[in-house]
């Protein structure tokens, strides 16, 4: 007879042992909402993005992951975002500097959904902002150019130059000159992230200029990078590292986006409540980049020295620390200032050693 | 203005006018036979997208283009049966050609972007390196038939019975008609032709050019290619400058930059389409029209 009661309470507790995962599973835990400015095939940007969120999803059991791809820098964003809203988005990453404003206006009219954008520089209560510290990346990028180049030139292929871009040019040619006084690099823009035909003229008319080491910030290095493997020139890759398979015997170095950690960190915290927007820029060594593996043109005292400067930017080292004169001969960071990443958007100007026009 | 220089301003733009140049061809066929053909974005599109969707399945660049081309005839001859057969207004159907195209050109190459291909092969002259000298006298089948299409083109519009019904069909289709000619089976059998260079044009964007696709990426060629159709005068010798003059530009801005001229870049983007524009300027100032009498105009028939 007493048996009764114990027989009950382990039916009871054995019903609420196995309700409770089943609970867990019927509603997901997260869904994110990510737009993507290409396709996610580029072995460039939307390609580290996309690994990003790959890493996210694996990493919290319960994820739904809505994606688009394709998604132009327009209003036509502001629409499909709000229709991932409408699926139950509750984080919604914004890849593409151009989506910023379309994102921001959602942002204002969704006070419940977390936004998260690359690149840009708007925040508010529920829009956060982040990106690589690309610039200081650079400078190893450019002690690899600066060492492996025979004429002396780099050319240096530019999307939009939006002050972000242009201070990658600037880290890149004062890592080239502290170990090649001599190294210039020239400037080509196609006015687009991804115009492929103009890509492949510009990095055509950079290597006629002279420039055997070529280097890019498109979106997608893919066309930039055959084009200089065709013509017997080194490449150097950036925003994805797996474009190193485009050239087997050019490939230098390159740096690439790690975005997963920061993905994984976000949604955590919009699960747990926690989530604070700030203006994140992550350098070498803080999570969000890496310098891709070296190719095989590169010899060992090369890579130790790229690996060195790489240790040392990651350390802390800012290359932006004045005196700092730009291609024109005037000073613009004076002995004494240095200019760290809240100032990276800024740059309208080239420094000595960069053959081009910054506006 | 250094040789270099020169020497790559000429390489580039014999590359980049070339497409400029067939689907400045295919549009002269239409428009000689009384169709303007807006959506020539569509086509080309189409024939980029279904050149390198064919050549990743098959690894075959030749076959890749024979299906650009075929896909640029079909995309056109449903252009065609809307307005010689439907009677549609021709620049309203166009312009949604083109839209159509953009869209069929995204569905069909979304599986392949980023696939590696091995584009069509660049005839070399051996024994000269790899400076710009070289890149003068190495490239593609598509550069070195570019002239010659011209000139077929030409002779097939002013020098065989059917172009000389085509070109009667786009002067006055009434008057072909009472002659006894079909105006309708003409202007579909220009048309036919008209797709077949648009699908080449594109396909030698992503399988010579560029080697990869992405979506949009004639980045508005197709109405470089109808601009240079009036320059042109609508005789496909003149195609061939037009085209050249355009690509000359571009590769020309994207040089001087390269070389270092103190202008801003966003300026020297500009310089092709200012150049297109003072060409046409300065050619309209001559009155007298050699467009096509019946140009755009539909032909409702006998009744």
């Amino acid at each position: 007879m007493a048996r009764i009661p114990v027989l009950l309470a382990a039916w009871a507790a054995l019903g609420l042992f196995a309700a409770g995962p089943a609970a867990a599973q019927d509603k997901p835990a997260l869904t994110v909402g990510a737009i993507y400015v290409g396709s996610v095939n580029d072995y460039g940007y939307n390609r580290a993005m996309k690994d990003g969120l790959e890493e996210m999803k694996k990493a919290i059991p319960g994820l739904t992951l809505i994606e688009a791809e394709n998604v132009p820098e327009t209003a036509e964003s502001e629409r499909i975002m709000e229709g991932m809203i409408q699926q139950g988005a509750k984080l919604i990453f914004a890849t593409s500097f151009g989506h910023q404003q379309f994102a921001f206006n959602l942002a204002k009219t969704h006070p419940d959904v977390a936004f998260e954008h690359a690149g840009g520089w708007m925040q508010a209560a529920n829009f956060g902002n982040f990106f690589g510290a690309t610039q200081t990346a650079w400078y190893p990028m450019g002690v690899a150019a600066g060492k492996m180049t025979r004429s002396n030139t780099l050319g240096f292929v530019v999307g939009v130059p939006i002050g972000y871009a242009i201070g990658n040019v600037n880290a890149f040619e004062m890592g080239a000159r502290s170990v090649n006084p001599q190294a210039v690099t020239r400037v080509v823009v196609t006015g687009g992230w991804a115009d492929k035909a103009k890509e492949a003229a510009a990095a055509n008319a950079l290597i006629d200029q002279g420039a055997d080491v070529v280097t890019m910030h498109v979106d997608s290095p893919s066309t930039i990078i055959q084009v200089a493997e065709q013509r017997s020139a080194y490449s150097i890759g950036f925003q994805s590292i797996e474009a190193r398979q485009l050239a087997p015997n050019g490939w230098l170095t390159g740096l690439g986006f790690t975005w997963g950690p920061f993905m994984t960190a976000t949604a955590r915290a919009v699960i747990a409540g926690t989530f604070k927007p700030a203006m994140v820029r992550q350098g070498l060594g803080q999570g969000m980049m890496g310098v891709a593996p070296f190719g095989k043109a590169v010899p060992a005292d090369v890579r130790e020295l790229v690996t060195a400067s790489a240790d040392k930017v990651a350390k802390g080292f800012n290359p932006f620390t004045g005196p700092v004169t730009d291609n024109t001969g005037a000073i613009r960071i004076k002995e004494g200032e240095s200019w760290g990443g809240a100032d990276m958007g800024k740059f309208d100007w080239y420094v000595e050693g960069v053959i081009g026009k910054a506006k | 203005m250094s040789a270099a220089l020169i020497a790559g301003v000429i390489a580039s733009s014999i590359s980049s006018g070339t497409s400029l140049i067939y689907a400045t061809l295919g549009e002269i066929v239409g428009e000689r036979a009384g169709i303007v053909n807006l959506g020539l974005e569509g086509i080309m599109l189409v024939g980029a997208a279904t050149g390198f969707a064919v050549t990743a399945r098959t690894g075959d660049p030749d076959v890749g283009l024979a299906a650009a081309a075929l896909a640029g005839a079909g995309v056109n001859l449903i252009f065609a049966w809307l307005v010689v057969g439907r009677r549609a207004n021709q620049l309203a159907t166009g312009l949604c050609l083109m839209f159509f195209g953009a869209g069929l050109s995204a569905l069909i190459g979304r599986p392949f972007v980023g696939t590696l291909i091995t584009g069509l092969p660049r005839l070399r002259l051996p024994g000269l390196g790899a400076g710009a000298a070289a890149r003068l006298a190495s490239y593609d089948i598509l550069v070195y038939l570019a002239a010659p299409t011209a000139v077929l083109v030409w002779w097939l519009l002013f020098r065989t019975r059917w172009g000389l019904v085509v070109r009667a069909v786009g002067e006055d289709p009434a008057v072909a008609y009472a002659a006894g000619r079909r105006p309708a089976a003409a202007q579909y059998q220009a048309l036919a032709l008209a797709g077949l260079l648009g699908g080449v044009a594109g396909a030698h964007l992503s399988l010579a050019l560029t080697l990869t696709w992405a979506e949009g990426m004639t980045a508005g060629r197709g109405f470089i290619a109808i601009a240079l159709v009036i320059f042109a005068r609508w005789n496909p010798l003149w195609a061939i400058a037009g085209a050249l003059l355009f690509g000359g530009a571009e590769a020309l801005q994207l040089q001087l930059q390269a070389a270092g001229a103190d202008v801003s870049p966003f300026l020297m983007s500009m310089i092709p389409y200012l150049l297109t524009f003072v060409v046409l300027i300065l050619w309209g100032w001559n009155r007298q029209s050699a467009a096509p009498a019946a140009l755009g105009r539909t032909w409702f028939g006998v009744e």
